[in-house]
């Protein structure tokens, strides 16, 4: 199969993402069962019953996971999409087994699983609770054990996370890298900068100091971790022009230009995510280029994100301006 | 050295028919691919895509076409019987050949991404057919161009 047969289908694909307008259409829903409704005519009908809406999302995303593996000739692709949901079944299977272990007979949250990751949920839940880690990939047959070891001598979670999170990148990169996909080992550098970025933006909140917030910072991006850390001696509000060499600086004018900095992390975050898209937008003007599968897959997730913020606004009753102010600009 | 002439002018007719078809052929065959993606997804799309996969096709009818004159200038065909050529003829009709055969090959791939690239267009916008169909019709411009030069050249020519 080649990439014009699988440029030319996402292209026919495209025609049934949600648009902006579905979505203030959405977000005007009196209640949940209108907005309900208002999703019966989309693709996600077929996975919505009862009010578990996450599940439904998830599954939407997984079908079309399914439905490209079928003809996108690099399953790679695919798998850099869905790497991060591996990494987040790592982090809830070890963080249950940490409260097991430390006593809590209810740690396990089964429920948090994810069922996007490349390895499936239950076999990775086996592996990891019977210590068979021989035939995992990503490098998590070193790093479960890694993790076990931190946890037994520090007992911090969030060292541990940043373990798996530090792993993760490296093996995104990798096979980016694998691919020879230039647009596509850029995209995984550019990502590893925006995760950094609202790291960075998180530890300068509690005020870390540059040298102790460096072990925050992942390795790979075109912004170097240290240059990371040196952010956070400088005020926020120049963060942007400091990063002004760099595209992805241009994102943090909102912390710049808000006064209320709980505002400007939400806008800034919703940045990040549309920035990650823009870096690949370029892609869309070539019949053949494989970075349209990423694009697909990332705008699809960007809807997904969008229907979940609708959901959570109509069904909580929440101020619907500022739920339209935390929708991506998917398409 | 009786035969130089009319080898090299059958072999500037079989590069014409065979480059600008072997173009073709690739420059369909991608314009196949995109239409056959787009028409996963919405199979009413037939009409439009098969129009815009059939323009790289052109090429190899003009391959075709100097080819057979070719053959007519060197009286293959009709029965009468082969004219005499001597190799300084051969050539020139070998070198009329060219233009249609190199271009026509290299221009028929190129219009076949353009239509492939077209068929995508009309996905999203199907409103938009008649500009998708201009754009990989420029390169068809080309293409008729060296169909000219090489008419031209053959018709300059003098054999028998």
């Amino acid at each position: 199969m080649s990439y014009v047969y699988t440029v030319a289908r996402l292209r026919g694909m495209e025609n049934h993402i949600l648009d902006s307008a579905f979505f203030s259409r959405l977000m005007d829903s009196a209640g949940i069962d209108e907005a309900v409704k208002a999703l019966g005519e989309t693709s996600y009908s077929q996975w919505i019953s009862g009010a578990n809406f996450d599940k439904a999302i998830d599954s939407e995303i997984l079908a079309t996971c399914e439905e490209l593996k079928t003809f996108v000739p690099d399953r790679e692709l695919l798998d850099i999409f869905r790497l991060p949901y591996d990494f987040h079944n790592v982090k809830v299977l070890l963080k249950g087994l940490f409260k097991v272990r430390g006593g809590e007979s209810e740690g396990r949250r089964y429920d948090l699983l994810s069922k996007l990751g490349t390895i499936d949920s239950d076999e990775l839940t086996t592996a990891i609770e019977t210590e068979e880690y021989g035939f995992l990939p990503y490098g998590l047959t070193d790093l479960i054990p890694q993790c076990w070891q931190l946890w037994d001598q520090t007992k911090n979670a969030q060292a541990v996370e940043l373990l798996i999170d530090h792993q993760m990148f490296r093996a995104m990169l990798k096979l980016a890298e694998g691919l020879n996909m230039p647009d596509i080992t850029q995209w995984v550098r550019e990502k590893i900068d925006a995760e950094n970025l609202r790291s960075a933006i998180r530890l300068a909140r509690m005020k870390y100091e540059p040298a102790k917030a460096l072990a925050f910072f992942h390795e790979g991006g075109t912004i170097r971790p240290d240059d990371m850390a040196k952010l956070l001696s400088e005020p926020q509000e120049t963060w942007s022009r400091l990063l002004s060499y760099k595209d992805i600086g241009r994102v943090l004018s909102a912390l710049q230009d808000s006064g209320d900095m709980k505002v400007a992390l939400s806008e800034v975050s919703k940045s990040l995510d549309d920035y990650l898209i823009q870096v690949l937008e370029k892609a869309k003007y070539s019949m053949d280029d494989p970075a349209n599968v990423l694009l697909y897959l990332l705008t699809k997730e960007a809807e997904a994100r969008n229907v979940r913020v609708a959901l959570v606004c109509v069904a909580g009753g929440l101020d619907r301006e500022f739920g339209r102010r935390l929708l991506s600009n998917g398409r | 050295m009786e035969f130089l002439g009319l080898s090299l002018a059958l072999f500037g007719a079989a590069l014409a028919a065979a480059l600008a078809g072997i173009g073709s052929a690739i420059g369909i065959g991608i314009a196949g691919g995109a239409a056959a993606g787009v028409m996963t997804e919405d199979p009413n799309k037939f009409g439009s895509c098969l129009i815009l996969q059939a323009l790289p096709g052109t090429q190899g009818i003009y391959g075709l076409l100097i080819a057979f004159f070719v053959l007519n200038k060197l009286g293959l065909l009709g029965g009468a019987g082969a004219v005499a050529l001597n190799w300084n003829q051969g050539l020139q009709i070998l070198a009329s050949c060219l233009p249609i055969a190199v271009v026509g090959w290299y221009s028929a791939i190129w219009q076949g991404k353009t239509s492939a690239a077209s068929i995508q267009m009309i996905s999203k916008k199907p409103e938009a057919m008649g500009k998708a169909i201009i754009l990989p019709a420029m390169v068809e411009t080309y293409a008729v161009l060296a169909l000219l030069t090489s008419i031209l050249m053959l018709m300059g020519v003098q054999v028998g």
